[in-house]
């Protein structure tokens, strides 16, 4: 074999795609011929480092691009991202019995979003210490008197699921954990919709609708 | 928490929540989720544009058509049904969009005479002299670019992206062979180009 007949088949011989016969055959030469090792150490450097090189990353303005192209293609689909129904939904589950029981208490939340429901009768409501900055005349009004209900009943309800968690097995307990947290979560996503928009009745009914959930998950969990 | 974008450890418990995998993004998108799409842009972004720039070796043409490939992703979403791994799916569209790219400006990706086989590939005892110490990504991410768009194609889809000749076959329409000598004379040009530095 001479170096050119070695060469043009370098490539395959490093990528392990030669018959033996032809594979012995270089071996032999490359064995007596230094430039060309020298061929087949680079390229195999080359291919060494191809495989490892490191993700590169567009601008910032790219993704702003992508947005007005899909808004484009589709108006209004940025208007309101779900992200508390997001969260819930693309979580990835291994159901048991008493987390399937917690999770209806959870899919309760995603329903009721399209369900507003009214409820204004006595007045406008501060929907937590945190939002107390919002002037009350700016909050579409909601029944002040039912959401301090709830967290009335939501601290009384906590006190004693607290005492009994003690005595849950492990899996009830994460099963409690993982929707109070998911509850938990769209409280706070409700409130930072509301900082932004103290008007946004939507979020306002999100916000009371998870109240309410809140309420029926330490119902259930009270009785274990 | 806008999004759980990596492992999720619960306040009390400790417990650990995997995060949403591409298929429930890609469902969830598919039924309008805006935060989903985004989601999936997050986590994909640089991969589809990595692959952009190293097939087509210019930094604003790879994020022209990495946005061309995440409106394409949003319209088909839809019929993304799992039955792949959703990168596969994207690479593969990724890829295909590229490659339209180069149809729609002539670009050839055959042999042609500026890629013509090399007359000089036959190491001389000088040549062997000047060898690659150590390969520097930056300047073999350079000297990529500066390859004939024949040649870096293959290159980048058989040495980067792991593709068999048998796959690079079909997606350009050319036989086995000549994608495995276009990537061999990718290869001794890489080489060339290295060692002028």
């Amino acid at each position: 074999m001479v170096c050119r007949q070695c060469q043009e088949l370098i490539s395959e011989y490093i990528d392990g795609a030669l018959e033996l016969g032809e594979q012995v055959n270089i071996e032999r030469h490359l064995a007596d011929c230094e430039p060309c090792r020298a061929v087949r150490d680079d390229l195999l450097q080359i291919v060494h480092f191809s495989n490892q090189l490191p993700l590169r990353a567009p601008s910032t303005s790219l993704w702003p691009r992508i947005r007005s192209g899909v808004e484009e293609l589709r108006p209004g689909f940025w208007g309101r991202p779900l992200r508390w129904w997001s969260n819930v939904t693309t979580l990835r589950f291994n159901l048991t019995v008493p987390q399937m029981i917690a999770g209806a208490a959870a899919l309760v939340i995603i329903v009721s979003i399209g369900a507003i429901v009214s409820r204004r009768d006595n007045g406008p409501i501060e929907l937590s210490a945190g939002n107390s900055r919002v002037p009350p005349s700016e909050i579409t009004p909601l029944s002040r008197t039912d959401l301090q209900q709830l967290e009335k009943q939501i601290n009384q309800l906590s006190e004693t699921v607290e005492q009994r968690k003690n005595s849950w097995d492990p899996e009830l307990r994460i099963a409690f954990e993982r929707n109070l947290y998911y509850i938990d979560q769209s409280l706070v996503e409700c409130r930072h919709q509301l900082d932004g928009n103290p008007a946004d009745d939507v979020s306002q009914e999100l916000m009371l609708n998870a109240y309410r959930e809140k309420v029926r998950l330490l119902e259930g969990f009270e009785k274990f | 928490m806008a999004y759980i974008t990596n492992t999720l450890i619960m306040p009390v418990t400790g417990e650990r929540i995997e995060p949403a995998s591409d298929l429930e993004l890609a469902r969830a998108a598919a039924a309008g989720d805006s935060v989903a799409f985004e989601k999936l842009y997050e986590q994909h972004h640089r991969r589809v544009y990595s692959l952009c720039l190293r097939m087509l070796g210019n930094g604003s043409q790879a994020e022209d058509l990495t946005q061309e490939v995440f409106l394409q992703v949003y319209k088909k979403i839809g019929s993304f049904r799992g039955d792949s791994a959703f990168t596969t799916w994207l690479h593969r569209l990724t890829v295909n969009q590229v490659l339209m790219h180069f149809r729609r400006r002539g670009v050839k990706l055959e042999h042609t005479s500026e890629e013509g086989d090399f007359t000089n590939v036959v190491e001389t005892p000088l040549q062997s002299t000047r060898r690659i110490s150590m390969v520097d990504k930056l300047a073999l991410e350079k000297a990529i670019s500066q390859l004939p768009p024949g040649y870096r194609t293959v290159f980048v889809l058989h040495d980067v992206e792991g593709y068999e000749h048998g796959e690079i076959s079909d997606l350009l329409e050319v036989t086995i062979g000549t994608s495995k000598s276009q990537l061999h004379k990718a290869r001794m040009r890489l080489r060339e180009l290295l060692t002028k530095r």
